[in-house]
């Protein structure tokens, strides 16, 4: 039998039976219309909780750090090791060299931060600076982008976090006054006090000027409280904290790295190759992971519960089947005689099974992308109200219903239908034509 | 083509609670190729179980079917099914048409399954309608026809893949007079072409037609007829012109 007359005949004989085969259908579409709607809030929860965790979403970024001294001596010594600073690993340029070697390494951005006090003031405000010295040409790899002026970084420059302005304090101020508006910072010269202390308890101050060429975008992370410099700027600053003995790279190496991976695939082993190496090496994404295998089992279960009233439907499948083999078993007697094989009976029926639970898929898959629609449109308006009264979930309780669900789904119902039909099916083709056609 | 059919020592039994039912009891028979054989008995002789088994539609307790001194192969489903549908052609006494279908696509029907393009299948339907002096039906369902139509529909639907034997189980028993003395002419003329035509029949006017009798009773053949019969032939073609409706 060719497939376009299979098709055909298969389609003729739901139109038989609109009714029946309309009420079967609208199980299907209960069934997987809540799977959609359940799945669609998990992949929501899920993308909400990750976002939220690392606002960034740069997954393909891993930080690297010397392993301590102490820590160092600690698992050294459970190995029986004792454990030495001279046996520390430290990020030197070699080590920065070894670890770009890796596969799937895009950039390697060594970083790091003032080793004494600094604290900046404008105006009358003052800010405790967490100075972050980083190569420029290395600059653009950490992905900052920013909100005023520019992220280009030359010696006498700086470019800030969203959140440094915010965080400008008046030392002066006292209870009952005016808190002050944070300053505005873009174009301004900043002055840096630098302190440090002689052994015999001198104070020694170093007064510097910088002036601020950029504000970052809000990240949510890190970079938000920091204050980027160049490296030999900071280089500069430390020499002199360290009283004068310039820091030697090869020696000290560097107190942070970030590695950038290619891609998101990469990091997992990226970050298992740098920690062998014998440095801590940690990504987001092994959280991220983690977040993940958790909403994985929060969608399996939704996806289950959506699963249960597909179940029904899929009893409602097998009973519709079965209804129609009873009432057409004459009509089966009658193809076997006029020369249908055993597999054309069952790709007949096989096939109305799988068009209820296609047509049913197809209207759950609507109606759950409109429900998740309208889900969402819903959890906003409240979410907002809630808010507006100051309290609330200030989490993204949304859904979120990629393509591939709806195929899945609909792929889904129609092998439900295929899967409940089969039984009946089979048992047309058992059926013996002479005992078929005298069938009452 | 024809067909020339041998039945060896065919036993069915069928267990009907504790009972054993010997509806054939041991038949051994040959209906030669290009004729026109007519199976009588009373209720119970076992006219029609002989009939589904040289058809395949039944499988036999003992024995053995041969179609041209090849056996039908009742232990494979495929092969049984390729037989139905390329050496025989069914008709039944209620006529067996799919109601939703209409005429046309009833007479097609069996094309479906052996894979004939649908151009192919209007074209054979239709001229079979047209044979049959249907074609102004072509789109009626079932249900718009009369007895006498519906039959005439079922015997295009079995002549559709031009099979070699016609099996025929009470063909007329449903139908007035007229329509039956239609249906018989159509059978002989089938058997005319050259082909073989099986029927089993109540109906006594069936035995002018026929080149053989067989009388069945109790599973057994008591009797075998050969017949020259071309005068009635002539006779009851008389009768159809006077008495048959549009």
């Amino acid at each position: 039998m060719r497939l376009v007359d299979l098709l055909r005949l298969i389609l003729e004989n739901l139109s038989r039976h609109k009714g029946r085969v309309l009420l079967t259908a609208i199980g299907v579409i209960i069934g997987t219309a809540a799977v959609v709607v359940l799945v669609s809030l998990g992949i929501g929860l899920q993308k909400s909780a990750t976002e939220n965790l690392w606002g960034i979403s740069d997954l393909t970024r891993i930080e690297v750090n010397p392993v301590w001294e102490d820590m160092y001596a600690v698992e050294a010594g459970g190995k029986g090791d004792t454990g030495s600073s001279s046996q520390q690993k430290k990020l030197t340029p070699a080590a920065l060299e070894e670890i770009a070697a890796l596969p799937g390494v895009a950039s390697v951005i060594p970083l790091d931060y003032l080793m004494g006090w600094g604290q900046l003031t404008y105006g009358k405000m003052e800010y405790w600076a967490n100075f972050v010295g980083v190569d420029p040409e290395k600059l653009p790899y950490l992905e900052l982008e920013a909100a005023v002026g520019d992220v280009d970084l030359q010696k006498g420059t700086v470019i800030i976090g969203s959140q440094v302005p915010m965080n400008y304090y008046d030392p002066n101020y006292r209870p009952g006054q005016e808190v002050a508006e944070p300053p505005d910072l873009m174009g301004q010269q900043l002055k840096l006090v630098m302190t440090k202390y002689t052994s015999d308890g001198e104070e020694i101050k170093k007064t510097l000027q910088l002036r601020v060429v950029g504000i970052l975008e809000e990240t949510q992370g890190e970079s938000d409280w920091s204050m980027y410099v160049t490296m030999s700027q900071l280089d500069e600053w430390n020499t002199w904290f360290n009283g004068g003995k310039r820091i030697n790279r090869n020696k000290d190496g560097y107190q942070r790295v970030i590695v950038k991976a290619e891609s998101v695939e990469y990091v997992t082993d990226l970050t298992n190759a740098i920690n062998e190496m014998g440095f801590q090496a940690f990504s987001p994404q092994s959280m991220v992971e983690g977040v993940n295998s958790y909403f994985m089992v929060l969608q399996i279960v939704f996806g289950g519960i959506g699963a249960i009233a597909l179940l029904v439907a899929a009893i409602g499948i097998a009973n519709t089947m079965t209804m129609a083999i009873l009432e057409r078993t004459h009509e089966i007697g009658l193809m076997k005689a006029i020369g249908a094989t055993n597999n054309d009976v069952l790709r007949i029926f096989l096939g109305e099974a799988a068009g209820i639970g296609f047509i049913g898929g197809l209207g759950g898959a609507f109606f759950g992308w409109l429900f998740s629609k309208a889900f969402n449109v819903v959890a906003t308006s409240i979410l907002a109200s809630q808010m507006q009264q100051g309290g609330g979930f200030g989490g993204g309780l949304s859904t979120s219903t990629p393509p591939w669900l709806l195929l899945f789904a609909l792929l889904f119902a129609t092998f439900i239908g295929v899967a409940s039909g089969f039984f009946p099916a089979v048992n047309a083709t058992r059926l013996e034509p002479v005992k078929a056609l005298k069938y009452e | 083509m024809s067909a020339e059919i041998e039945v060896r020592s065919l036993e069915k039994i069928f267990k009907m609670g504790d009972q054993v039912v010997r509806a054939l009891d041991g038949v051994d028979l040959i209906i030669p190729a290009h004729s026109f054989t007519v199976i009588m008995g009373p209720s119970g002789s076992g006219k029609s179980t002989l009939l589904y088994l040289v058809g395949g539609l039944d499988k036999p307790t003992k024995g053995e079917v041969l179609v041209n001194g090849k056996p039908v192969d009742f232990t494979n489903d495929i092969n049984l099914a390729l037989y139905r549908r390329k050496t025989v052609g069914f008709i039944f006494q209620s006529f067996n048409l799919v109601s939703t279908m209409t005429a046309l696509e009833n007479v097609s029907f069996p094309m479906w399954f052996a894979g004939t393009s649908r151009a192919k299948r209007r074209q054979r339907a239709t001229s079979l309608l047209e044979q049959v002096g249907l074609a102004n039906r072509a789109k009626h369902k079932p249900t718009e026809l009369s007895g006498g139509q519906q039959q005439r529909v079922a015997f295009a639907r079995a002549m559709v893949n031009d099979p070699p034997l016609i099996l025929a189980d009470e063909p007329t028993g449903n139908l007035d007079t007229t329509s039956g003395q239609r249906i018989m002419r159509m059978l002989h003329e089938y058997y005319q072409q050259g082909k073989t035509v099986v029927v089993v029949s109540h109906d006594e006017r069936m035995k002018q037609f026929a080149t053989h009798v067989i009388y069945l009773l109790d599973g057994k053949i008591v009797t075998e007829q050969e017949f020259q019969n071309a005068s009635s032939f002539a006779l009851l073609d008389d009768e159809m012109e006077e008495g048959e409706q549009p």
